[in-house]
C-alpha cells in the first residue's frame, strides 16, 4: 500500500507481511522488514513495540483516505492510496468538489457574528463568521473564492471542530 | 482567625488555595458554574456551591451571588485568586461592607493602582523611575511634539482609554508624529468625545522584570526578588523565570528597594507585584503594580521556599511578617512554562474537549499546578491555561534540563497544547544564553523553528507512523475507513445539499 505523510510529503510503502500467533506481526515498510509486538489495541488506539521502543498511537480522525493520528504525542496525518485518491479528486465531479465547497471550522466555539449574506461574493481568506472560544475571538476565513451558497449557522450557534459553517461555490 | 475561606475562582488557582487552606486547618468553600460541576476544585473543596450558568458574568463574576454564597456558607474570608474579581475594587469594598475579609489589598489601594496615570504620577513623586512621557493627556499636537522632542524619538502615542496593547501608535520622527496624532485624535474623539492621548518614550530591547512584594498591616514591606517574564505572545506571558539573567545581586538589592518604595507609596497591603521594563541600556522603568497574587507566583515560591498563599492568609488575619529582608535568599534557578489548550501549529486556535489519557510529569525539582485529570473537561467559556509546569534546579542549566523532561512526559490527550512551543524554546540558543526581550518570539521566528522541528520529528518517526496505521487498519478489519469514521454530520449535509437546497442546519 502506498502512503503519503502530509506534513513531510514523504511517500512510504507499507504492508502487513505476516501475523504470528503470539501477538507479533511482521511489517514491511519501504522494503525493510520490521517485527512488531502488539501490546494492546482497540478501535481507536494501539500500543506496540517496534525495534525495542514502546509506542502509543491514537486515531483522531479518518476521512476518506486520510487518517490523523497522535503518535507518542506527535500529530501525524497519513494518506492511504494517495495516488488513487489524488486521481479521483482531479477527475471526479460533484462528490469531492462538494466536500470542497464546505467551509469548516478549525476550532470549536460560539458564533458571535456572521459577516456575509447569502449570495455574497468572497475571496480566499475573507472572514465569514466570528467565533468566540476561551475568551478569544477568532475569524473563520474562506478557503476559496466563490459565492456564499448557504450559511449553516446563526448567531449563538455552538460549533465543534470540523463542523461545516457555510457552503461556498 | 480566619476559619473558612470561599474561593472566588476556578481551575488550578482554586486548587492551589484549597491546598494552602488545608495546611492551615481552614475550611474551603468552592463555587462553580454549570461548566465546572465535575472540576477538580469542586471535588477537592470541603463544600461546593453552585453560582450560575457557564458565562463568567453570571457565575464567577457575579458579585452579588458570590457574596450571598459566602454568607450562606459561613465563610469569613474570600480569596479572589487571579483574574475574575481579583482586582475589582467594588468587590473588595462589597466584602468589607459584609465584614468578610478580602484576602488581598484594600479596595482603595486597588483603585489607586488601577488608575495608570495617577499611579505613575505618585511613583514619580516617590522617586521611582517611570517611563519618560507626558504628565497627563494631550489634546494638542504641538504640545505632543514638544514632549517628544524633550524625551527623544521614537515615541509611542497611547490612548488614555485604550488598554491591553490596543490603540498604541509608533512615531519615529516629527512628521510621523503629526500624522499619527491626527488619526489617533480623530479616533479618540469619535469614540469618547476627546482626543485624550498621551506620549511615552518607546523603549528598545525591552525585558519585562517584576518584583514580588508583600506588606502587612503594620506596614512591614518585603520584596521577594524578581521574576523575568519577557517571553510573551500578544502581551500574554508564556514563560517566567527567576533569577533574571540580567539582574546582578547589586541590581536586585537596588530594584528591590525601589519596589518596596512603590508598594509603600500606594499604602499597599498583602501580596502584589511591581512591574518594570528594562531597556537595552539596563535602565529600569516602573510600569504598574498588579494588586493580586499572580499566575507565576510559584516561581518565587520555589526559589525562596515561601508559601505565598499561606502568607496572604496570615497577613489577612492581621499577622505581622516574621522574616527579615536580610534573611531572604534567592536559591537556585526556576522556570515556569504556561501550558495552554491552544494549537500552536494553527495560529493558537483554542482547543476544548474531554481529557483522555493524562500524565502530569513528576521527578526531582518538578512541580505542576493544574486542574487536569483523566476524564475532566476543558471548557471554552474560560481562559485556556490548563497547567503550569514549574521546575527548580541548582542553576539555569539544570532547570532547563528538568523542564525538557517535564515537557516530554506531559500528556493531555483530547486537547491541543502549547507544549511543542515550549520544547522549541527550551532548545533555543538565545533562551539558553538568556538573550530575551518582549519581542522574542517574532525576533527569532520561534514559530517557524517550531514548525521545522515538528516536521523533522515526523520524518524521524515516519516508519513508526506507518506501522501504527497498518496495525490500526488490521484492527479495523477489511472495512474501509471512509465508511467507519467519517464525520457523519458533514456526510449527511453533503448528500442533502447535492439533492436540494437547505436552510439552516
Amino acid at each position: 500500500m502506498e502512503f503519503k505523510i502530509a506534513e513531510t510529503k514523504q511517500e512510504v510503502n507499507g504492508e502487513i507481511v505476516n501475523t504470528l500467533g503470539d501477538g507479533s506481526i511482521v511489517l514491511k515498510i519501504n522494503q525493510k522488514d520490521y517485527r512488531v509486538q502488539l501490546v494492546k489495541s482497540s478501535t481507536d488506539e494501539v500500543e506496540f513495540l517496534l525495534e525495542n521502543s514502546f509506542h502509543y498511537s491514537k486515531k483522531i480522525r479518518a476521512i476518506s483516505s486520510e487518517t490523523s493520528i497522535v503518535l507518542d504525542g506527535l500529530p501525524v496525518t497519513i494518506r492511504k492510496h494517495f495516488k488513487f485518491a489524488d486521481l479521483i479528486q482531479s477527475t471526479s465531479a460533484s462528490a469531492v468538489s462538494t466536500e470542497n465547497n464546505n467551509l469548516t471550522s478549525q476550532i470549536p466555539g460560539r458564533v458571535v457574528n456572521i459577516l456575509v449574506n447569502l449570495g455574497s461574493s468572497v475571496k480566499l481568506g475573507d472572514s465569514i463568521v466570528i467565533l468566540e472560544s476561551m475568551k478569544m475571538q477568532v475569524a473563520v476565513k474562506s478557503h476559496k473564492e466563490g459565492t456564499i451558497r448557504d450559511i449553516l449557522v446563526k448567531k449563538g450557534t455552538t460549533v465543534s471542530r470540523y463542523d461545516a459553517i457555510a457552503i461556498i461555490e | 482567625m480566619i476559619s473558612t475561606v470561599l474561593i472566588a475562582n476556578r481551575g488550578e488557582i482554586a486548587l492551589r488555595i484549597i491546598r494552602a487552606n488545608r495546611e492551615l486547618g481552614i475550611k474551603s468553600i468552592a463555587i462553580y458554574s454549570d461548566e465546572d460541576t465535575r472540576s477538580a476544585h469542586v471535588k477537592n473543596a470541603d463544600e461546593a456551591y453552585y453560582v450560575g450558568p457557564a458565562a463568567a458574568s453570571e457565575s464567577y463574576l457575579n458579585i452579588k451571588k458570590i457574596i450571598e454564597t459566602a454568607t450562606t456558607s459561613g465563610a469569613d474570608a474570600i480569596h479572589p485568586g487571579y483574574g475574575f474579581l481579583s482586582e475589582n475594587d467594588s468587590f473588595a469594598n462589597a466584602c468589607e461592607k459584609k465584614s468578610i475579609v478580602f484576602i488581598g489589598p484594600s479596595g482603595k489601594a486597588m483603585t489607586m493602582t488601577g488608575d495608570k496615570m495617577k499611579c505613575k504620577a505618585l511613583m514619580k513623586k516617590a522617586n521611582v523611575p517611570v517611563i519618560p512621557g507626558s504628565e497627563g493627556v494631550i489634546d494638542d499636537v504641538d504640545v505632543a511634539e514638544g514632549v517628544a522632542r524633550d524625551i527623544g524619538y521614537p515615541v509611542l502615542l497611547k490612548s488614555a482609554f485604550g488598554g491591553g496593547g490596543r490603540g498604541i501608535r509608533l512615531a519615529k520622527d516629527e512628521n510621523q508624529l503629526r500624522q499619527e496624532f491626527e488619526m489617533a485624535a480623530a479616533e479618540s474623539k469619535a469614540a469618547f468625545g476627546k482626543a485624550s492621548l498621551y506620549v511615552e518614550k518607546s523603549l528598545q530591547g525591552i525585558r519585562h522584570i517584576e518584583f514580588q512584594i508583600v506588606r502587612d498591616s503594620s506596614g512591614n514591606t518585603r520584596h521577594l526578588f524578581e521574576r523575568e517574564c519577557s517571553i510573551q505572545r500578544r502581551h500574554q506571558k508564556l514563560i517566567e523565570m527567576a533569577p533574571s539573567p540580567v539582574v546582578s545581586s547589586e541590581i536586585r538589592r537596588r530594584m528591590g528597594e525601589i519596589a518596596i518604595t512603590a508598594a509603600e507609596a500606594v499604602n499597599y497591603l498583602n501580596a502584589g507585584t511591581v512591574e518594570f521594563l528594562r531597556d537595552k541600556d539596563g535602565n529600569f522603568y516602573f510600569i504598574e503594580i498588579n494588586s493580586r497574587l499572580q499566575v507565576e507566583h510559584p516561581v518565587t515560591e520555589v526559589v525562596t521556599g515561601l508559601d505565598l498563599v499561606k502568607l496572604q492568609i496570615a497577613i489577612a488575619q492581621g499577622q505581622a511578617i516574621i522574616f527579615d529582608q536580610g534573611n531572604l535568599k534567592l536559591h537556585g534557578s526556576a522556570i515556569e512554562c504556561r501550558i495552554n489548550a491552544e494549537d500552536p501549529f494553527n495560529d493558537f486556535a483554542p482547543s476544548i474537549g474531554t481529557i483522555g489519557r493524562c500524565n502530569l510529569p513528576h521527578g526531582p525539582g518538578i512541580r505542576v499546578d493544574s486542574y487536569l485529570y483523566s476524564g475532566c473537561s476543558v471548557s471554552g467559556y474560560y481562559d485556556s491555561l490548563v497547567a503550569k509546569i514549574i521546575v527548580w534546579g541548582q542553576n539555569h542549566q539544570e532547570a532547563r534540563a528538568r523542564m525538557k523532561n517535564a515537557l516530554r512526559e506531559f500528556e493531555a490527550e483530547g486537547i491541543n497544547t502549547t507544549v511543542p512551543l515550549h520544547e522549541t524554546i527550551m532548545n533555543n540558543a538565545d533562551f539558553i544564553r538568556g538573550d530575551l526581550s518582549t519581542d522574542y518570539l517574532d525576533r527569532l521566528k520561534i514559530l517557524d523553528i517550531m514548525e521545522k522541528e515538528h516536521i523533522e520529528r515526523v520524518k524521524q518517526n515516519s516508519s513508526v507512523a506507518i506501522a501504527a496505521v497498518l496495525l490500526q487498519s488490521k484492527m479495523d478489519g477489511r472495512k474501509d475507513d471512509y465508511s467507519q469514521n467519517t464525520n457523519k454530520k458533514l456526510n449527511t449535509r453533503r448528500w442533502k445539499s447535492i439533492g436540494r437546497g437547505i436552510n439552516g442546519i
